[in-house]
Formats: C-alpha cells, structure tokens, sequence
C-alpha cells in the first residue's frame, strides 16, 4: 500500500468516527446508501470531514460515481494525486 | 425485474406516513376559502404552511388583472418566451422587475424551480466551479448537474469553509459562481450574507443569492435579504420566485451585467418552455407593485414572525433559526413525535408542514410553521394557544 492509500484511508477512518460514529465498522465493499443504510446527508457529511482531513474539495460527480467506501477511496487517491502536482 | 423496482425505497418511506386520517405528505386540501383559511378532512384551518408569505393570493388588485388577461388574452400562451409566448405584459414584468433593482437585466422563467435550473446551466459551464451552500434546494443542485461545471458544497452557511474551498481553487476562483439562499425553506435561517460577500470578493469570485424565500420580506422595498444588509452593489445574480411572496407560479432572474440577458439564447429551461399564462403574469405584476411600493404588508407579517418565535421559545420549542423570519421551524426528537405534532395541531385547526430526513438537513424531523402578512394578531393568537396545548398534552403524556 502506498503513502497516498494509507493517507486517504487513514482520513476516511477518522472521519468515519468524526462524521459517523455509529457506521465505524463499515464493509469498505458494501454500498453506502443501499446497503449501509446511509442517507444522502450523512454521506456528504462523511466527505466533508474526509475534505477537511485531506485538504481537498470533493466534486458531487465523483460522490455520485463512487458507491463504497473504496470506490470513493480510489477517487480520492486520484483527486490527492491531482493536488499534489 | 421492472423498470419500477428502483422506487422500492421511496414507498417504504412513504408507507411509513400512512395512518387513518389527512396525509402529511401532499395533504389534499378540499377548499381555499382566503390566504389564511382552508379546509382539510372537512375541517376549516388557519393555513401556517403555504409560504404565502405577504398573503396577496386574494388581493383584489391582483385577482382583477388575472381576471382582465385571462378574459382579453386566453388561458394560455401555448408557447416559448423565444416562439410565440412573449406578449407585451412578460416584457413589462421584466421591466418591473430590473426597475425595482435599477439593473439592466431581468428574465421571467416559467417557474422558480427552472429559474434555478435555468441559470446556473447556462451561467457556468464545463471548466467552470459551481460553489454551492450544502443545504441549497435541489433546483439549484439539478441546475449544478445541468451544467456540467465542477460543483463543490460547502458546509451550510459556514464561510471559513467557503474560504478554504476558494482558496483551493486558486486562479480558477474567477471562474466561479458562489451560491447561496437569501432564506433556507428547512430551518428558516439566514445566511451571513456580509460576509460571504468578503471572502468572494477577495478570491475575485461570483455571487448568486437565491431570494425564494426572503424576496417581499426583508429590505425596505422588499427585495430581499441583499437589500436589508446594503449589498446589492456586490451580487452578481439574483434569483426569485413568484410563488412565495408574489402569489402566483413562476422565476426570475436579475442582475447588474447587461451580458446576463444572453441566457435568452443559451438557457435551455428558458428556450424550451412554455411561458407562464397571462393571467399568471398580470396578477404577479400586480403583486409585484403592491410589494415593493409599501411597508405595511412587510410591517405586519413582522410582527407576526416576531410575536411566534417569542411564544414558541417561551413555550420550550427548539427553533432552527434564532433570528425570527417567515418560517418557523419546530426541531422534534424524531419523526414519530413529529408526527404526532403534525396531526394534533391539525386537529386543533392548525395547518403546517412535516418535514423529515432526508428532505432535511442534518437528519432533523421538523414541524415547519410559515407566516403570513395576512394572518391577523387572532391567528397567531390561535397558533401560539395550539401550540402550547400541544406542549402541555405532550409534557402529560411523557409525565404519564
């Protein structure tokens, strides 16, 4: 696992316990909304947290195409990728 | 496997608001009797849930000019603004409104909704930033979608936030438009309108203010919260709906860039709709002169904010603004006990709004009071004694 996987990892990790206190557990496979049960609020609450913790700002299409939690992982390694050239 | 199986939550959601007695959710109202009454399940109720805000859908000013246009032009105009459906009075309601804000530019859309849409799809573009407010409607996240620009939230009113994400955009925060609601519909809070102004103009940004909901309430001609804090010289865009505070179905949009008026040629909510009957027009005109022209409509339905948000606070409710405004918004534990409120204070003759996740931010259940110029000081004498004999049932039942 590279610095930038551990790094998004690690932010979506805290900002699980941050954001989703009682969602700490979460496959990192399963569907966020249809099988977590998360709604659209407590997702875009989860990446804000994930924002402040990367220094990045998530557009809603990369929410929108990113399902699980490693969907959106493997996006956010491409937009912390970005940043950083 | 059908085409329908993907509604599956959407039922489930909605079955769980199906009880024995008046829907919460599209409740069917029987009779409209004036601004402030109406009839649900046979019961007359003071309306406290029609954003009806200066109460002029039975002003005889603006029943008159419906009545002449739908008697001298039709029903309908059967057509687009860029087709056959611009008569003289949608060119003069523009004319109206840009004079109202002594801009040069001013667009009537076929409904609030598409004003949304229709703006921000043709504004900004692919290779441009949509900056939005997290708790925006979702016209304005469909118009976002629309147009194929990068659009990023920011936390709800949150203008440090704001100033992080411009910050991140570097150059390209020129090519940005800023969004925000002069007034959120949920928890009926405002923003701090000054200061977004600061942190956009210092990264060279753009602003739009939706003023659905605080167009004929705030500033001394009612145009809006812009216009109550003196910062119509630092907008870009202001956007409005006629169905709140003008009675009536329809959009606009204003601005002080004569470039905006090329959204005639690029909107495609703007192109491709029929534009808003006559009688819709001539009534909203009329509205529009009986809003900006006086302050006792404004006057009155202060009072009315001020005296519920007291009596509310006094009786313990939590409120999702501290700062009175049109709506009141009542935040409840959950959705059962929002429910339950919601159908008690219709039982006392009370009509409000449910509002439950995910409709709402942050996951609250609220039960959503809007205030009306037309509610006399009786009605909201009504409203604050049914809302503390709810409190009191409530605060029995729990002690029980």
């Amino acid at each position: 696992m590279d610095e930038a996987t551990q790094t998004v990892r690690a932010a979506i990790q805290q900002s699980l316990a941050a954001a989703l206190p009682d969602h700490q557990a979460l496959d990192w496979d399963v569907a966020l909304s249809a099988t977590a049960g998360l709604d659209s609020i407590q997702i875009m609450n989860l990446v804000m947290e994930i924002e402040d913790h990367l220094d990045v700002s998530v557009p809603v299409d990369v929410l929108a195409d990113a399902h699980t939690l490693n969907e959106l992982a493997a996006q956010l390694e491409k937009l912390v990728g970005d940043a950083a050239t | 496997m059908s085409l329908f199986d993907k509604f599956d939550p959407l039922v489930q959601s909605r079955r769980a608001l199906d009880f024995d007695g008046p829907a919460p959710v599209a409740t069917p109202f029987e009779d409209i009797a004036s601004p402030t009454r109406g009839t649900v399940a046979g019961q007359e109720v003071i309306l406290a849930g029609t954003n009806n805000y200066l109460g002029l859908t039975f002003h005889p000013e603006v029943i008159q000019r419906a009545t002449e246009a739908l008697e001298t032009l039709g029903s309908g105009t059967t057509g687009s603004r860029m087709a056959n459906g611009s008569y003289a009075d949608h060119g003069e309601l523009e004319c109206d409104l840009a004079q109202a804000f002594n801009w040069p530019s001013a667009m009537v859309f076929s409904t609030g909704y598409q004003a949304n849409v229709g703006v921000l799809s043709s504004i900004v573009g692919p290779g441009e930033t949509l900056l939005i407010d997290a708790d925006s409607h979702a016209s304005i996240y469909d118009g976002c979608r629309m147009s194929k620009a990068q659009t990023i939230t920011f936390r709800h009113n949150d203008v440090a936030n704001l100033d992080r994400k411009l910050a991140r955009l570097g150059d390209d925060a020129k090519r940005t438009l800023v969004v925000v609601e002069g007034l959120y519909s949920m928890l009926g809070d405002q923003p701090p309108l000054a200061d977004f102004v600061e942190v956009k103009n210092r990264h060279g940004a753009w602003l739009l203010v939706d003023e659905a909901h605080s167009f004929g309430v705030f500033g001394h001609h009612g145009l809006g919260l812009t216009e109550h804090f003196g910062l119509l010289d630092e907008v870009d865009f202001i956007v409005g709906t006629f169905s709140k505070s003008l009675a009536g179905i329809g959009g606009f949009c204003v601005s002080p860039h004569p470039e905006a008026e090329l959204m005639r040629l690029a909107s495609r909510p703007y192109i491709f709709t029929a534009s808003p009957s006559p009688a819709v027009i001539a009534g909203t005109r009329a509205a529009l002169k009986l809003l900006t022209s006086g302050q006792d409509l404004r006057r009155q339905l202060h009072k009315n904010m001020t005296r519920l948000y007291s009596a509310a606070s006094d009786l313990g409710y939590a409120l999702g603004s501290d700062q009175p405004g049109p709506v009141a918004a009542l935040i409840l534990p959950d959705k059962a006990t929002a429910l339950a409120h919601w159908q008690q204070l219709l039982a006392q003759g009370v009509y409000a709004n449910l509002m439950i996740p995910p409709a709402t931010p942050a996951g609250l259940c609220l039960l959503r009071l809007s205030l009306s110029a037309a509610h006399t000081d009786e009605d909201i004498d009504a409203i604050i004694h049914a809302l503390s004999a709810l409190k009191s049932e409530r605060t029995q039942a729990i002690s029980a």
